[in-house]
Protein backbone atom coordinates (compact mmCIF):
# COMPACT_ATOMS: atom_id res chain seq x y z
CA UNK A 1 0.00 0.00 0.00
CA UNK A 2 2.64 2.43 0.92
CA UNK A 3 4.45 1.40 -2.11
CA UNK A 4 1.54 2.21 -4.37
CA UNK A 5 1.35 5.50 -2.35
CA UNK A 6 4.69 6.26 -3.16
CA UNK A 7 3.93 5.69 -7.22
CA UNK A 8 0.78 7.63 -7.27
CA UNK A 9 2.63 10.64 -5.70
CA UNK A 10 5.61 10.47 -8.34
CA UNK A 11 3.09 10.55 -11.51
CA UNK A 12 1.04 13.16 -9.88
CA UNK A 13 4.64 15.31 -9.64
CA UNK A 14 5.47 13.89 -12.81
CA UNK A 15 2.26 14.82 -14.32
CA UNK A 16 1.50 18.45 -12.94
CA UNK A 17 -1.00 20.35 -15.53
CA UNK A 18 0.60 21.37 -18.18
CA UNK A 19 1.25 25.01 -17.76
CA UNK A 20 1.77 28.02 -19.83
CA UNK A 21 3.55 31.44 -19.42
CA UNK A 22 2.09 34.99 -20.17
CA UNK A 23 2.82 35.48 -23.82
CA UNK A 24 4.25 32.26 -24.87
CA UNK A 25 2.32 29.67 -26.71
CA UNK A 26 0.13 26.63 -24.11
CA UNK A 27 2.81 24.43 -23.56
CA UNK A 28 4.16 22.71 -20.16
CA UNK A 29 5.40 24.55 -17.48
CA UNK A 30 5.00 23.63 -13.94
CA UNK A 31 3.80 25.71 -11.07
CA UNK A 32 4.99 25.68 -8.13
CA UNK A 33 4.69 23.34 -5.33
CA UNK A 34 1.58 25.04 -3.38
CA UNK A 35 -0.39 23.79 -7.05
CA UNK A 36 0.84 20.01 -7.53
CA UNK A 37 -1.90 17.76 -7.37
CA UNK A 38 -4.32 20.25 -8.66
CA UNK A 39 -7.27 20.24 -10.63
CA UNK A 40 -7.24 21.49 -14.09
CA UNK A 41 -10.35 22.78 -15.45
CA UNK A 42 -10.71 24.42 -19.08
CA UNK A 43 -13.66 26.50 -20.15
CA UNK A 44 -14.45 27.77 -23.42
CA UNK A 45 -15.83 31.39 -23.43
CA UNK A 46 -16.49 33.47 -26.38
CA UNK A 47 -13.69 34.42 -27.92
CA UNK A 48 -11.11 32.87 -25.85
CA UNK A 49 -10.31 29.92 -23.28
CA UNK A 50 -9.09 29.46 -20.04
CA UNK A 51 -7.46 26.76 -17.69
CA UNK A 52 -8.52 26.69 -13.81
CA UNK A 53 -5.87 24.69 -11.65
CA UNK A 54 -7.09 24.75 -7.83
CA UNK A 55 -4.81 23.41 -5.78
CA UNK A 56 -6.20 20.64 -2.31
CA UNK A 57 -5.74 23.93 -0.05
CA UNK A 58 -8.17 26.30 -2.51
CA UNK A 59 -5.43 28.27 -4.22
CA UNK A 60 -6.65 29.38 -7.71
CA UNK A 61 -4.76 30.78 -10.68
CA UNK A 62 -6.69 31.14 -14.28
CA UNK A 63 -4.46 31.49 -17.47
CA UNK A 64 -6.52 33.24 -20.05
CA UNK A 65 -5.88 31.38 -23.87
CA UNK A 66 -6.58 33.74 -27.07
CA UNK A 67 -7.87 31.86 -30.29
CA UNK A 68 -4.22 31.41 -31.80
CA UNK A 69 -3.19 29.45 -28.67
CA UNK A 70 -1.36 32.25 -26.87
CA UNK A 71 -1.41 33.02 -23.15
CA UNK A 72 -2.39 36.61 -22.65
CA UNK A 73 -3.32 36.78 -19.20
CA UNK A 74 -3.24 35.22 -15.81
CA UNK A 75 -4.96 35.47 -12.49
CA UNK A 76 -4.44 33.85 -8.92
CA UNK A 77 -6.19 33.58 -5.78
CA UNK A 78 -4.29 31.43 -3.38
CA UNK A 79 -2.88 31.81 0.34
CA UNK A 80 0.41 32.42 -0.27
CA UNK A 81 1.53 34.34 -3.53
CA UNK A 82 2.50 32.14 -6.11
CA UNK A 83 5.85 31.85 -7.81
CA UNK A 84 5.40 34.89 -10.42
CA UNK A 85 8.79 34.29 -12.18
CA UNK A 86 7.30 31.08 -13.26
CA UNK A 87 3.85 32.72 -14.49
CA UNK A 88 5.18 35.74 -15.97
CA UNK A 89 8.10 34.16 -17.65
CA UNK A 90 10.10 37.29 -19.70
CA UNK A 91 7.01 39.84 -18.18
CA UNK A 92 8.80 39.42 -15.07
CA UNK A 93 11.26 42.14 -15.88
CA UNK A 94 9.10 44.90 -15.64
CA UNK A 95 7.84 43.81 -12.67
CA UNK A 96 10.84 43.85 -10.54
CA UNK A 97 11.82 47.00 -11.77
CA UNK A 98 8.89 48.40 -10.25
CA UNK A 99 8.73 46.49 -7.19
CA UNK A 100 12.39 48.45 -6.71
CA UNK A 101 10.89 51.94 -7.29
CA UNK A 102 7.75 52.10 -4.52
CA UNK A 103 7.58 54.76 -2.51
CA UNK A 104 4.95 55.89 0.53
CA UNK A 105 2.48 53.10 -0.56
CA UNK A 106 2.71 50.69 2.29
CA UNK A 107 0.11 47.77 2.62
CA UNK A 108 -1.93 48.54 -0.21
CA UNK A 109 -1.89 46.83 -3.95
CA UNK A 110 1.00 46.61 -5.79
CA UNK A 111 0.41 48.00 -9.20
CA UNK A 112 2.52 48.15 -12.82
CA UNK A 113 1.84 49.77 -15.67
CA UNK A 114 4.24 48.94 -17.70
CA UNK A 115 4.49 49.15 -21.90
CA UNK A 116 2.46 45.81 -22.24
CA UNK A 117 2.08 44.90 -19.25
CA UNK A 118 -0.79 45.64 -16.58
CA UNK A 119 0.03 43.91 -13.45
CA UNK A 120 -2.11 43.90 -10.29
CA UNK A 121 -0.77 42.45 -6.61
CA UNK A 122 -3.09 42.56 -3.93
CA UNK A 123 -4.86 40.98 -1.14
CA UNK A 124 -3.61 40.36 2.84
CA UNK A 125 -2.28 36.96 4.21
CA UNK A 126 -3.96 34.16 3.73
CA UNK A 127 -5.98 36.05 0.37
CA UNK A 128 -3.34 36.92 -2.26
CA UNK A 129 -5.14 37.78 -5.60
CA UNK A 130 -3.83 39.60 -8.71
CA UNK A 131 -3.70 39.55 -12.35
CA UNK A 132 -1.60 39.84 -15.19
CA UNK A 133 -2.21 40.46 -18.71
CA UNK A 134 -1.04 42.24 -21.97
CA UNK A 135 -2.86 44.01 -24.22
CA UNK A 136 -1.21 43.51 -27.11
CA UNK A 137 -2.55 39.85 -26.88
CA UNK A 138 -6.24 40.81 -26.03
CA UNK A 139 -8.47 38.61 -28.48
CA UNK A 140 -10.23 40.41 -30.87
CA UNK A 141 -13.41 41.68 -28.85
CA UNK A 142 -12.20 40.79 -25.73
CA UNK A 143 -11.72 42.58 -23.14
CA UNK A 144 -9.42 42.81 -20.07
CA UNK A 145 -11.78 42.86 -17.49
CA UNK A 146 -12.13 38.97 -18.51
CA UNK A 147 -8.70 38.95 -16.54
CA UNK A 148 -9.65 38.79 -12.95
CA UNK B 1 13.58 48.66 21.02
CA UNK B 2 15.03 48.99 24.90
CA UNK B 3 15.71 45.98 27.12
CA UNK B 4 14.29 45.88 29.92
CA UNK B 5 15.24 43.44 32.76
CA UNK B 6 12.04 43.70 35.88
CA UNK B 7 11.86 41.32 39.17
CA UNK B 8 7.86 42.49 40.32
CA UNK B 9 5.31 40.26 39.13
CA UNK B 10 3.09 43.20 37.05
CA UNK B 11 -0.06 44.11 39.00
CA UNK B 12 -2.12 43.37 35.66
CA UNK B 13 -1.11 39.58 36.21
CA UNK B 14 -1.84 39.37 40.03
CA UNK B 15 -4.90 40.39 38.77
CA UNK B 16 -5.41 38.04 36.37
CA UNK B 17 -4.43 35.04 38.72
CA UNK B 18 -7.24 36.80 41.22
CA UNK B 19 -9.59 36.55 38.50
CA UNK B 20 -9.09 32.99 37.50
CA UNK B 21 -9.36 32.12 41.31
CA UNK B 22 -12.95 34.22 41.51
CA UNK B 23 -13.63 31.86 38.60
CA UNK B 24 -12.72 28.73 39.71
CA UNK B 25 -14.65 29.65 43.17
CA UNK B 26 -17.95 30.65 41.31
CA UNK B 27 -18.30 27.05 39.58
CA UNK B 28 -18.84 25.63 42.98
CA UNK B 29 -21.99 27.23 43.06
CA UNK B 30 -25.28 24.54 43.95
CA UNK B 31 -26.58 22.35 41.06
CA UNK B 32 -29.93 24.53 40.56
CA UNK B 33 -27.78 27.43 39.40
CA UNK B 34 -29.09 28.12 35.84
CA UNK B 35 -26.41 27.13 33.04
CA UNK B 36 -25.41 30.90 31.73
CA UNK B 37 -23.49 30.71 28.28
CA UNK B 38 -22.02 34.41 29.00
CA UNK B 39 -18.71 33.81 29.97
CA UNK B 40 -17.28 35.47 33.71
CA UNK B 41 -16.15 39.25 32.82
CA UNK B 42 -12.09 39.07 32.32
CA UNK B 43 -10.15 41.39 34.50
CA UNK B 44 -7.12 41.33 32.94
CA UNK B 45 -5.68 44.76 31.78
CA UNK B 46 -6.87 43.99 28.04
CA UNK B 47 -5.19 47.49 26.59
CA UNK B 48 -2.45 49.03 25.07
CA UNK B 49 -1.46 52.39 23.24
CA UNK B 50 -1.73 52.71 20.22
CA UNK B 51 0.14 55.53 17.99
CA UNK B 52 0.02 57.17 14.44
CA UNK B 53 3.09 58.79 13.66
CA UNK B 54 6.13 58.66 10.93
CA UNK B 55 8.02 55.38 12.69
CA UNK B 56 11.18 54.44 13.15
CA UNK B 57 12.54 55.97 9.84
CA UNK B 58 10.36 59.50 9.94
CA UNK B 59 8.55 58.48 6.50
CA UNK B 60 6.14 56.28 7.05
CA UNK B 61 2.45 57.80 6.68
CA UNK B 62 -0.41 56.39 8.43
CA UNK B 63 1.85 54.00 10.64
CA UNK B 64 -0.39 52.31 13.12
CA UNK B 65 2.55 51.53 16.23
CA UNK B 66 2.42 49.98 19.00
CA UNK B 67 4.88 48.54 21.97
CA UNK B 68 5.09 44.83 22.41
CA UNK B 69 7.06 42.75 25.23
CA UNK B 70 8.77 39.76 24.64
CA UNK B 71 10.28 37.28 27.13
CA UNK B 72 12.26 33.81 26.67
CA UNK B 73 9.90 31.57 27.72
CA UNK B 74 8.50 31.63 31.66
CA UNK B 75 10.96 34.17 32.36
CA UNK B 76 9.70 37.20 33.85
CA UNK B 77 13.39 39.03 34.18
CA UNK B 78 14.88 38.36 30.10
CA UNK B 79 12.58 40.39 28.61
CA UNK B 80 13.01 42.99 26.19
CA UNK B 81 10.58 45.91 24.60
CA UNK B 82 10.03 46.41 21.44
CA UNK B 83 8.56 50.10 20.07
CA UNK B 84 7.16 51.03 16.79
CA UNK B 85 5.66 47.76 15.74
CA UNK B 86 3.41 47.72 13.00
CA UNK B 87 -0.12 46.88 14.00
CA UNK B 88 -1.57 44.97 11.25
CA UNK B 89 -5.17 43.87 11.33
CA UNK B 90 -4.15 42.21 7.51
CA UNK B 91 -1.89 39.54 8.92
CA UNK B 92 -1.45 36.75 11.78
CA UNK B 93 1.47 36.80 14.12
CA UNK B 94 4.26 38.54 16.06
CA UNK B 95 7.21 39.31 13.62
CA UNK B 96 10.33 40.97 15.11
CA UNK B 97 13.19 42.28 13.55
CA UNK B 98 16.52 39.98 14.99
CA UNK B 99 17.82 43.37 16.03
CA UNK B 100 15.41 44.31 18.23
CA UNK B 101 15.93 40.93 20.58
CA UNK B 102 19.02 40.25 19.68
CA UNK B 103 19.55 39.98 23.57
CA UNK B 104 17.34 36.81 24.34
CA UNK B 105 18.05 33.58 23.90
CA UNK B 106 14.67 32.25 22.01
CA UNK B 107 14.49 28.80 21.65
CA UNK B 108 13.91 27.43 18.00
CA UNK B 109 10.65 25.91 16.89
CA UNK B 110 11.54 22.19 15.08
CA UNK B 111 9.78 20.59 12.60
CA UNK B 112 9.01 16.57 13.03
CA UNK B 113 12.64 15.71 11.86
CA UNK B 114 14.13 17.75 14.25
CA UNK B 115 15.26 20.74 12.06
CA UNK B 116 14.71 24.52 12.73
CA UNK B 117 12.16 25.92 11.43
CA UNK B 118 12.65 29.22 8.82
CA UNK B 119 9.95 31.07 7.26
CA UNK B 120 9.49 33.57 4.71
CA UNK B 121 6.58 36.19 4.01
CA UNK B 122 5.87 37.15 0.53
CA UNK B 123 3.96 40.92 0.90
CA UNK B 124 2.01 42.01 -2.04
CA UNK B 125 4.40 44.59 -2.72
CA UNK B 126 6.19 41.21 -3.83
CA UNK B 127 8.86 42.19 -1.21
CA UNK B 128 9.42 38.99 1.98
CA UNK B 129 11.14 38.78 4.81
CA UNK B 130 12.78 35.64 5.74
CA UNK B 131 14.17 34.10 9.41
CA UNK B 132 13.69 31.52 12.19
CA UNK B 133 10.27 30.91 13.85
CA UNK B 134 11.47 31.07 17.39
CA UNK B 135 9.64 30.52 20.58
CA UNK B 136 8.95 33.59 22.99
CA UNK B 137 6.32 34.67 26.09
CA UNK B 138 4.26 37.61 24.28
CA UNK B 139 3.12 40.34 26.76
CA UNK B 140 0.47 43.13 25.60
CA UNK B 141 -0.97 44.66 28.67
CA UNK B 142 -1.56 41.91 30.76
CA UNK B 143 -2.45 39.46 28.80
CA UNK B 144 0.30 36.87 27.86
CA UNK B 145 0.66 34.47 25.05
CA UNK B 146 2.84 31.98 26.41
CA UNK B 147 5.59 30.19 24.51
CA UNK B 148 3.91 31.56 21.35
CA UNK B 149 5.65 31.21 17.83
CA UNK B 150 7.14 34.35 16.76
CA UNK B 151 9.08 35.30 13.36
CA UNK B 152 12.44 36.61 13.92
CA UNK B 153 12.94 38.80 10.35
CA UNK B 154 17.07 38.06 10.02
CA UNK B 155 18.49 41.36 9.67
CA UNK B 156 21.87 38.95 9.04
CA UNK B 157 20.20 35.33 7.81
CA UNK B 158 21.64 32.61 8.61
CA UNK B 159 20.85 30.91 5.60
CA UNK B 160 20.32 32.41 1.74
CA UNK B 161 16.61 32.63 1.25
CA UNK B 162 15.36 30.27 -0.95
CA UNK B 163 14.40 31.71 -4.13
CA UNK B 164 11.02 29.78 -4.00
CA UNK B 165 9.51 31.93 -1.84
CA UNK B 166 10.54 34.91 -3.34
CA UNK B 167 7.35 36.26 -5.20
CA UNK B 168 9.51 37.84 -8.20
CA UNK B 169 12.03 34.81 -8.30
CA UNK B 170 15.64 34.19 -7.91
CA UNK B 171 16.68 36.39 -10.88
CA UNK B 172 17.27 39.81 -10.53
CA UNK B 173 16.75 42.14 -7.42
CA UNK B 174 14.01 40.91 -5.33
CA UNK B 175 13.20 43.49 -2.27
CA UNK B 176 14.10 42.83 0.88
CA UNK B 177 12.16 44.15 4.11
CA UNK B 178 14.90 42.39 6.58
CA UNK B 179 15.51 45.74 7.43
CA UNK B 180 14.02 48.67 9.80
CA UNK B 181 14.94 50.84 6.93
CA UNK B 182 12.81 48.47 4.17
CA UNK B 183 10.67 47.35 6.65
CA UNK B 184 9.45 51.17 8.18
CA UNK B 185 8.53 49.86 11.63
CA UNK B 186 10.85 47.31 14.21
CA UNK B 187 8.44 44.51 13.36
CA UNK B 188 4.67 43.60 12.74
CA UNK B 189 2.02 42.08 15.11
CA UNK B 190 -0.77 40.88 13.10
CA UNK B 191 -3.78 40.40 14.78
CA UNK B 192 -6.58 39.55 11.95
CA UNK B 193 -9.30 37.20 11.37
CA UNK B 194 -7.36 33.74 11.48
CA UNK B 195 -5.21 32.11 14.47
CA UNK B 196 -2.58 31.02 12.26
CA UNK B 197 -0.62 32.63 9.31
CA UNK B 198 -1.22 29.58 7.10
CA UNK B 199 -3.46 26.85 8.74
CA UNK B 200 -3.91 23.58 7.55
CA UNK B 201 -2.34 23.67 4.14
CA UNK B 202 1.39 24.28 5.91
CA UNK B 203 0.45 21.02 7.64
CA UNK B 204 1.23 18.77 5.38
CA UNK B 205 3.95 18.16 3.27
CA UNK B 206 2.04 17.23 -0.12
CA UNK B 207 0.32 20.77 0.09
CA UNK B 208 2.31 23.13 1.71
CA UNK B 209 3.15 26.12 -0.05
CA UNK B 210 6.17 28.16 -0.16
CA UNK B 211 6.27 29.49 3.40
CA UNK B 212 7.49 27.14 5.74
CA UNK B 213 11.21 25.69 5.14
CA UNK B 214 13.90 24.12 7.08
CA UNK B 215 17.34 23.82 6.68
CA UNK B 216 19.31 20.74 6.96
CA UNK B 217 22.85 20.55 5.77
CA UNK B 218 22.20 24.49 4.71
CA UNK B 219 20.11 23.36 1.80
CA UNK B 220 16.71 25.08 2.29
CA UNK B 221 13.39 23.15 1.74
CA UNK B 222 9.53 23.46 2.15
CA UNK B 223 8.50 22.00 5.37
CA UNK B 224 5.32 20.90 7.18
CA UNK B 225 4.52 22.57 10.11
CA UNK B 226 1.73 21.98 12.43
CA UNK B 227 -1.41 24.05 13.83
CA UNK B 228 -0.95 23.59 17.18
CA UNK B 229 -0.74 26.38 19.61
CA UNK B 230 2.74 25.99 20.68
CA UNK B 231 5.76 24.66 18.67
CA UNK B 232 3.83 24.86 15.30
CA UNK B 233 2.96 28.21 12.75
CA UNK B 234 2.75 31.25 13.72
CA UNK B 235 0.02 32.13 15.25
CA UNK B 236 -1.95 35.31 15.75
CA UNK B 237 -1.38 36.19 20.14
CA UNK B 238 -4.17 36.85 20.62
CA UNK B 239 -5.94 34.00 20.21
CA UNK B 240 -3.59 32.69 22.68
CA UNK B 241 -4.27 34.81 25.51
CA UNK B 242 -5.87 32.62 28.18
CA UNK B 243 -8.87 35.59 28.43
CA UNK B 244 -10.48 38.12 26.05
CA UNK B 245 -9.07 36.11 23.36
CA UNK B 246 -11.75 35.95 20.73
CA UNK B 247 -10.46 39.32 18.79
CA UNK B 248 -9.73 42.56 19.23
CA UNK B 249 -10.93 46.40 18.98
CA UNK B 250 -9.00 49.25 17.51
CA UNK B 251 -10.56 52.27 18.79
CA UNK B 252 -8.56 55.89 16.82
CA UNK B 253 -8.77 59.45 17.81
CA UNK B 254 -10.75 61.20 15.11
CA UNK B 255 -8.72 63.74 13.32
CA UNK B 256 -9.53 66.96 11.08
CA UNK B 257 -9.39 66.28 7.59
CA UNK B 258 -6.20 67.51 5.77
CA UNK B 259 -3.89 65.78 8.44
CA UNK B 260 -2.76 65.31 11.78
CA UNK B 261 1.03 65.66 12.90
CA UNK B 262 0.03 62.37 14.79
CA UNK B 263 -2.46 60.34 16.31
CA UNK B 264 -3.56 57.87 19.24
CA UNK B 265 -5.80 55.48 20.50
CA UNK B 266 -6.06 51.75 21.97
CA UNK B 267 -5.93 48.16 20.30
CA UNK B 268 -8.13 46.43 23.07
CA UNK B 269 -8.18 42.50 23.48
CA UNK B 270 -11.34 40.53 23.47
CA UNK B 271 -14.96 41.34 22.16
CA UNK B 272 -17.76 41.45 24.43
CA UNK B 273 -15.64 40.07 27.38
CA UNK B 274 -14.68 43.12 29.72
CA UNK B 275 -16.53 46.43 29.56
CA UNK B 276 -14.47 48.26 27.44
CA UNK B 277 -14.83 46.20 24.24
CA UNK B 278 -18.65 45.50 23.88
CA UNK B 279 -19.98 45.34 20.31
CA UNK B 280 -22.27 48.37 21.10
CA UNK B 281 -24.32 49.38 18.06
CA UNK B 282 -21.33 47.87 16.07
CA UNK B 283 -22.47 46.24 12.69
CA UNK B 284 -20.79 42.74 12.53
CA UNK B 285 -19.79 41.52 8.77
CA UNK B 286 -18.78 37.76 8.01
CA UNK B 287 -15.53 37.31 6.29
CA UNK B 288 -14.78 34.08 3.97
CA UNK B 289 -12.21 31.59 4.30
CA UNK B 290 -9.83 34.02 2.43
CA UNK B 291 -10.92 36.66 5.10
CA UNK B 292 -12.83 38.77 3.23
CA UNK B 293 -16.03 40.51 2.51
CA UNK B 294 -18.19 42.05 -0.83
CA UNK B 295 -17.85 46.05 -1.69
CA UNK B 296 -20.64 46.98 -3.79
CA UNK B 297 -19.91 50.35 -5.49
CA UNK B 298 -22.25 52.51 -8.52
CA UNK B 299 -23.66 48.72 -9.25
CA UNK B 300 -20.56 46.72 -9.27
CA UNK B 301 -19.82 44.57 -6.77
CA UNK B 302 -15.75 44.17 -5.61
CA UNK B 303 -15.90 40.13 -3.20
CA UNK B 304 -12.17 40.60 -2.18
CA UNK B 305 -12.92 43.39 -0.13
CA UNK B 306 -10.77 43.90 3.45
CA UNK B 307 -10.17 46.26 6.15
CA UNK B 308 -6.15 46.84 6.98
CA UNK B 309 -4.67 48.82 9.30
CA UNK B 310 -1.14 47.58 7.54
CA UNK B 311 -2.62 49.50 4.17
CA UNK B 312 -1.57 53.46 4.93
CA UNK B 313 -4.59 54.95 2.44
CA UNK B 314 -8.34 53.71 0.89
CA UNK B 315 -6.65 52.06 -1.96
CA UNK B 316 -9.82 51.36 -4.51
CA UNK B 317 -10.80 51.78 -7.94
CA UNK B 318 -8.72 53.55 -10.27
CA UNK B 319 -8.22 56.95 -11.87
CA UNK B 320 -8.95 55.89 -14.91
CA UNK B 321 -12.42 55.11 -13.83
CA UNK B 322 -12.82 57.37 -11.54
CA UNK B 323 -12.10 60.27 -14.57
CA UNK B 324 -8.55 60.86 -14.00
CA UNK B 325 -7.61 62.19 -10.74
CA UNK B 326 -3.60 61.08 -11.04
CA UNK B 327 -1.45 63.24 -9.15
CA UNK B 328 1.58 65.38 -10.40
CA UNK B 329 4.16 64.43 -8.19
CA UNK B 330 3.43 61.23 -6.84
CA UNK B 331 2.15 58.02 -8.65
CA UNK B 332 -0.80 55.58 -7.64
CA UNK B 333 -2.04 58.33 -5.56
CA UNK B 334 -5.07 60.09 -5.82
CA UNK B 335 -5.64 64.00 -6.26
CA UNK B 336 -8.59 65.57 -6.73
CA UNK B 337 -8.49 69.06 -7.42
CA UNK B 338 -11.35 69.20 -4.48
CA UNK B 339 -11.68 66.64 -1.35
CA UNK B 340 -14.28 63.95 -3.22
CA UNK B 341 -17.20 62.15 -1.15
CA UNK B 342 -17.77 58.54 -1.81
CA UNK B 343 -20.07 55.75 -0.45
CA UNK B 344 -20.23 52.39 -1.25
CA UNK B 345 -21.98 49.33 0.92
CA UNK B 346 -20.32 46.33 2.37
CA UNK B 347 -21.87 43.13 2.94
CA UNK B 348 -20.80 40.47 5.06
CA UNK B 349 -21.16 36.34 4.55
CA UNK B 350 -24.13 36.83 7.19
CA UNK B 351 -25.82 39.00 5.04
CA UNK B 352 -24.78 42.49 7.18
CA UNK B 353 -25.20 45.64 4.79
CA UNK B 354 -24.22 48.49 5.81
CA UNK B 355 -22.99 51.77 3.37
CA UNK B 356 -19.68 53.57 4.57
CA UNK B 357 -18.85 57.15 3.08
CA UNK B 358 -15.54 58.62 3.24
CA UNK B 359 -13.64 61.66 1.50
CA UNK B 360 -10.52 61.48 -0.34
CA UNK B 361 -8.28 65.00 -0.69
CA UNK B 362 -5.31 65.57 -3.13
CA UNK B 363 -2.28 63.57 -1.57
CA UNK B 364 0.74 65.62 -3.18
CA UNK B 365 -0.98 68.31 -1.12
CA UNK B 366 -1.38 65.59 1.94
CA UNK B 367 2.30 64.87 1.72
CA UNK B 368 3.36 68.65 1.29
CA UNK B 369 2.64 68.70 5.04
CA UNK B 370 4.58 67.19 7.46
CA UNK B 371 2.12 64.92 9.02
CA UNK B 372 1.91 61.06 10.08
CA UNK B 373 -1.88 60.91 9.85
CA UNK B 374 -4.34 61.16 7.18
CA UNK B 375 -8.10 60.36 7.02
CA UNK B 376 -8.30 61.27 3.59
CA UNK B 377 -5.78 59.59 1.48
CA UNK B 378 -6.41 57.27 -1.06
CA UNK B 379 -4.79 55.37 -4.40
CA UNK B 380 -5.26 53.23 -6.91
CA UNK B 381 -5.95 49.22 -6.67
CA UNK B 382 -5.23 48.17 -9.87
CA UNK B 383 -5.83 47.67 -13.74
CA UNK B 384 -8.78 49.35 -15.12
CA UNK B 385 -11.25 47.92 -15.15
CA UNK B 386 -11.22 44.47 -13.45
CA UNK B 387 -9.92 45.56 -10.02
CA UNK B 388 -11.98 43.69 -7.15
CA UNK B 389 -11.68 44.75 -4.13
CA UNK B 390 -11.71 48.35 -1.75
CA UNK B 391 -9.22 48.13 0.31
CA UNK B 392 -10.00 49.76 3.51
CA UNK B 393 -6.62 51.24 5.48
CA UNK B 394 -5.81 53.33 8.52
CA UNK B 395 -7.56 55.91 7.55
CA UNK B 396 -11.12 54.01 7.78
CA UNK B 397 -9.80 53.34 11.99
CA UNK B 398 -10.05 57.45 12.33
CA UNK B 399 -12.78 58.29 14.82
CA UNK B 400 -14.17 54.82 14.43
CA UNK B 401 -14.57 51.51 17.21
CA UNK B 402 -13.30 48.57 14.54
CA UNK B 403 -13.54 45.10 15.74
CA UNK B 404 -11.97 41.91 14.32
CA UNK B 405 -13.57 38.65 15.08
CA UNK B 406 -10.95 35.72 14.88
CA UNK B 407 -12.55 32.66 13.35
CA UNK B 408 -13.73 29.75 15.34
CA UNK B 409 -14.02 31.80 18.77
CA UNK B 410 -17.16 32.59 20.22
CA UNK B 411 -18.45 36.34 20.96
CA UNK B 412 -21.62 36.08 22.40
CA UNK B 413 -24.55 37.45 20.38
CA UNK B 414 -22.63 37.06 17.22
CA UNK B 415 -23.22 33.39 14.93
CA UNK B 416 -22.86 32.40 11.59
CA UNK B 417 -19.23 33.75 10.83
CA UNK B 418 -17.33 30.83 10.51
CA UNK B 419 -14.21 32.13 8.98
CA UNK B 420 -14.68 35.60 11.83
CA UNK B 421 -15.63 38.53 11.16
CA UNK B 422 -14.92 42.60 11.30
CA UNK B 423 -17.38 45.24 12.97
CA UNK B 424 -17.76 48.80 13.30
Amino acid sequence: MKTIARVLLVLALGAAPAWAVLGEYESSVSLDTQFMRGEDRVTSAQGYKFHQITSPTGAVVTEYISPEGKVFGISWRAPVIPNLEKLLGSYITPVQQAAQAQTRRRGGPFIVRASDLVFVSGGHMRGFHGSAYVPSLLPRNVSAEVVR
Amino acid sequence: MTLRRHSVVPLSRLLAVVGGLIFLASCGGSSSTPITTTPPPSTTNNTVDLSVNLGPTNDYVNGLFASVEVCEPGSTTSCATVANVLVDTGSEGLRLLSGAVSGLTLPAVTDSSGNAVQECIGFISLAYIWGPVVQADIHLGGETAASASVHIISESPQYAVPSSCIPTGPVGTPEDYNSVSALGANGILGVANFPQDCGSGCADTSTAPAQYYSCPSGNCNITAVPTTATKGQVWNPVALFSTDNNGVLINLTSIASGGAATDAGSLIFGIGTQTNNALGSAQVYGVTDQGFFTTTYKGTEYTGSFIDSGSNAYYFLDSGTLGGLDCADNAGWYCPASPLSFTATNTGTNGTTGSVTFTIDNADSLFATSDAAFNDLGGDSGNSPSTDYFDFGVPFFFGRNVFVGIAGQTVTGVSNVPYGFWAY
